[in-house]
């Protein structure tokens, strides 16, 4: 799951909290005193069921808990909602340096997994016989969940990329739909011709859909294994395959044929209602983040597969996605273990809020699958049966993997296309810069990295 | 002091009136002096601060102090360094380059939000009707909304769809303007410093106007001195103290730069994770593990902040030394 896909008011009183960590932060940053509540789970020997505590971010998620808690007389759940992607991370980050503190399970998104394994705070789910689910998910989120036998994490929600566009304004200045990023910068021409005040889409700062385009188009830059070698990792920004991403949108962007402004902003959602957008290349679980905000245009919409590199060909991306990992601060791992198999796993009840309310997108492949799914026609997009689209994605999406400190390299990523949207760096150094910083970071942080 | 009564004979001189009763006199000699019970008393007193200083404050600045000392990789955890990690601070360029934007944007906003603020407050201490006091009130709420709510309320206000500023250029045929991208974004940022924190100033002066003697105005009057002259040449001269108070506590205020760009990142692409020094030690500990960098940081950063007030408070003294 993205992120930022929620009503504003939980990420404001998300920020509030950031903020009220960092104020005190010169008195505070010990680690030892702030954010994190006390205590893992009480109960265990004899009396009562086991409490297990999870920290979680998902919409709807409270009828989640009831149907696990409903259906399990041993283990109990308790459920707390301490911010939003980055906001809980950085609670869970200061529970780990504190020693206390941290949930027995947590939410992760898949781009961080590898970055708390490094901490060795993720307990390996393969002792408590987690391996048996392995056919039960999407081949390349079990991959990205686990390390060799070492199962870190338990997919739950993916976001395979999709191009969104606005059907009716396509028709209306007979524009063929882009089948390949060639035909996408023509129609970025057309469309800045039909109206001038028109973009194609937008250049959103956001390292995670960025990245997903540079999968699909086969740049795979990252590797790492803490099983193999704890301080082995290889960072490769500077491939054709990378390159020609960032200079293709520099390009668009550069003609003003792409517009610069952030994603999941008022003004974004506005720019999407208003015709200024005509596209954007999204994912999985946007259909449930826009239903709800494009009202002028809902039904204007459709979906169809991205815009391939090379014609014919099938590569695609993934952007976001989330599974559940189980903290060593957990006196419970067994039982903690079940939680994160089974909160969503196979549960029908789960998945009919996951998909009907919160608008996951299943990583578990027998609901993917299921004519519910891949046959509901959505009222947004004109009855279109997008998941039609989308099931496929995923299940072709090949294995990617992570560097341990991610958020440092979609940081300095995000930076510097932050300056080139500026005007104050040409495109073609960013991801040249990337690696270098990203290189010089690894190296001091004491890994060898092979380039 | 053994004895209760003092041997100075010129103190002794007249008699005491009460004779104090023997058993009290005796129990007081048994057990402690008097001296010594007050100083018992008094620590007591002082005791629940002084447990909360230790505990919250003390305590927290000296593990900080102690986690700067060690360097921290994610391949081989921590391990003692020294000063190392603030000679990294030193020329770390991200942090350098924050440590320089706050200083700029100081230099700047500060003097213009406490000359607004003393203008009204001069303009609030002359005027004294009932319009003065709605104004106060008006001017002082902006402090009364949270940092955080006040900062989403400004991204909107920004906002290049819904802000009102943005369709003013409109009007002309122009594209709205972008407070958030290039130069304006840090005139944007100090627009909402501002408008949060030159009310706070302007009621400080103003109090401090209040405790002013009305005679010296009268006497201003009388020697004929105009209300402008009054506001520069006496009323100003007379708060002194409280500007370079207020002034003081802006520059701190200053240095931790954080809730606004945090906050408006969201809306602004240009603000990066070392946009302010606090930014960055927060982006350094809770998003990149860095936690003793970041340590390292916010003692460089205090630092920073006891030179450069130190240095306001040396120069204004010897200001008003010379004058």
């Amino acid at each position: 799951m993205k992120h930022r896909r929620f009503a504003p008011f939980t990420r404001a009183g998300s920020i509030v909290a950031a903020a009220l960590t960092a104020a005190t932060l010169l008195a505070n940053c010990a680690g030892g005193s702030s954010a994190a509540d006390s205590g893992a789970s009480q109960g265990g020997s004899g009396a009562g069921p086991v409490h297990i505590k999870v920290w979680a971010w998902y919409p709807e998620f409270k009828g989640v808990v009831d149907a696990f808690n409903a259906s399990h007389k041993d283990i109990q759940v308790d459920w707390s909602n301490v911010g939003t992607g980055p906001d809980q991370y950085a609670k869970l980050k200061t529970a780990f340096k504190a020693g206390s503190g941290a949930p027995d399970v947590a939410m992760v998104e898949f781009q961080e997994i590898p970055s708390f394994v490094i901490l060795d705070k993720l307990v390996d789910m393969g002792q408590y016989g987690a391996n048996d689910d392995k056919s039960l998910y999407a081949d390349w989120a079990w991959k990205q969940s686990t390390d060799g036998n070492k199962v870190y994490a338990i997919p739950v929600d993916g976001g395979p990329m999709a191009l969104m566009y606005r059907k009716d304004l396509f028709a209306k200045y007979k524009i063929a739909v882009p089948k390949t990023w060639d035909d996408y910068a023509a129609a970025a021409e057309k469309i800045k011709a039909a109206d001038p005040k028109a973009y194609i889409a937008s250049f959103g700062k956001d390292g995670g859909w960025l990245n997903g385009l540079m999968w699909q188009a086969g740049c795979k830059p990252y590797s790492y294994s803490q099983a193999q070698a704890k301080d082995a990792v290889g960072i490769k920004l500077t491939s054709p395959e990378c390159k020609k991403v960032v200079d293709f949108y520099g390009n668009l962007v550069d003609k003003g044929l792409m517009a610069k402004d952030p994603f999941f902003t008022a003004d974004a959602s506005a720019a999407l209602d208003s015709g200024k957008y005509w596209t954007w290349a999204a994912a999985g679980w946007t259909p449930g983040y826009l239903a709800g905000s494009l009202k002028k245009t809902s039904g204007k919409w459709a979906v169809a597969p991205m815009p391939q590199w090379t014609e014919g060909a099938n590569d695609q991306g993934d952007w976001g996605g989330s599974t559940f990992t189980v903290t060593t601060q957990s006196q419970h791992p067994k039982e903690a273990t079940i939680v994160a198999r089974e909160l969503f796993g196979s549960s029908k009840a789960a998945w009919d809020i996951g998909l009907n309310k919160a608008f996951l997108y299943p990583l578990v492949k027998d609901v993917a699958a299921n004519a519910s799914f891949t046959d509901k026609a959505y009222d947004f997009f004109g009855g279109q049966k997008v998941n039609q689209i989308f099931v496929p994605v995923s299940n072709s999406l090949g294995e990617f993997q992570y560097t341990p400190f991610q958020d440092y390299v979609f940081a300095t990523m995000n930076d510097l296309s932050a300056e080139a949207l500026a005007g104050k760096r040409p495109w073609s150094t960013v991801l040249d810069e990337t690696q270098k910083k990203v290189v010089a970071y690894a190296q001091q942080q004491g890994f060898k990295v092979s380039e | 002091m053994s004895q209760l009564l003092p041997a100075d004979p010129a103190l002794t001189a007249p008699p005491p009136p009460v004779t104090p009763t023997p058993p009290v006199r005796a129990a007081r000699r048994r057990g402690l002096s008097h001296q010594t019970r007050q100083a018992v008393a008094g620590s007591l007193f002082v005791l629940p601060f002084l447990v909360i200083v230790l505990l919250f404050l003390a305590l927290p600045l000296g593990y900080a102090f102690w986690l700067s000392l060690h360097s921290e990789s994610l391949v081989l955890g921590p391990h003692f360094s020294g000063l190392e990690q603030y000679k990294e601070a030193f020329t770390d360029p991200q942090f350098l380059t924050g440590l320089r934007r706050v200083i700029l944007f100081g230099v700047i906003q500060i003097p213009i939000m406490l000359g607004l603020a003393l203008a009204g407050a001069l303009a609030l201490d002359a005027i004294n009707s009932r319009v003065a006091k709605v104004f106060r009130l008006v001017a002082f709420m902006p402090y009364a909304v949270p940092a955080v709510i006040g900062a989403l309320m400004w991204g909107f206000l920004y906002s290049k769809t819904f802000g009102p500023f943005a369709g003013v250029s409109g009007l002309w045929g122009a594209a709205p303007v972008n407070f958030f991208g290039g130069s304006l974004l840090l005139v944007s940022l100090g627009n909402v410093v501002t408008w949060a924190w030159t009310g706070y100033n302007m009621i400080v002066l103003y109090s401090a106007l209040q405790g002013v003697p009305r005679e010296m105005y009268e006497a201003a009057v009388i020697d004929g001195a105009s209300p402008v002259q009054i506001a520069l040449r006496v009323k100003v001269p007379a708060i002194k103290p409280a500007l370079s108070l207020a002034a003081i506590f802006t520059v701190i205020g200053t240095m931790q730069f954080f809730n606004e760009p945090a906050i408006l990142a969201r809306f602004a692409p240009d603000i990066d994770a070392g946009y302010t020094p606090n930014l960055y030690a927060y982006s350094q500990a809770f998003r990149f593990s860095a936690f003793s960098y970041s340590a390292a940081i916010s003692f460089t950063l205090g630092l920073s902040v006891f030179v450069l007030s130190y240095l306001f408070v040396f120069v204004s003294r010897r200001r008003a030394a010379r004058a």
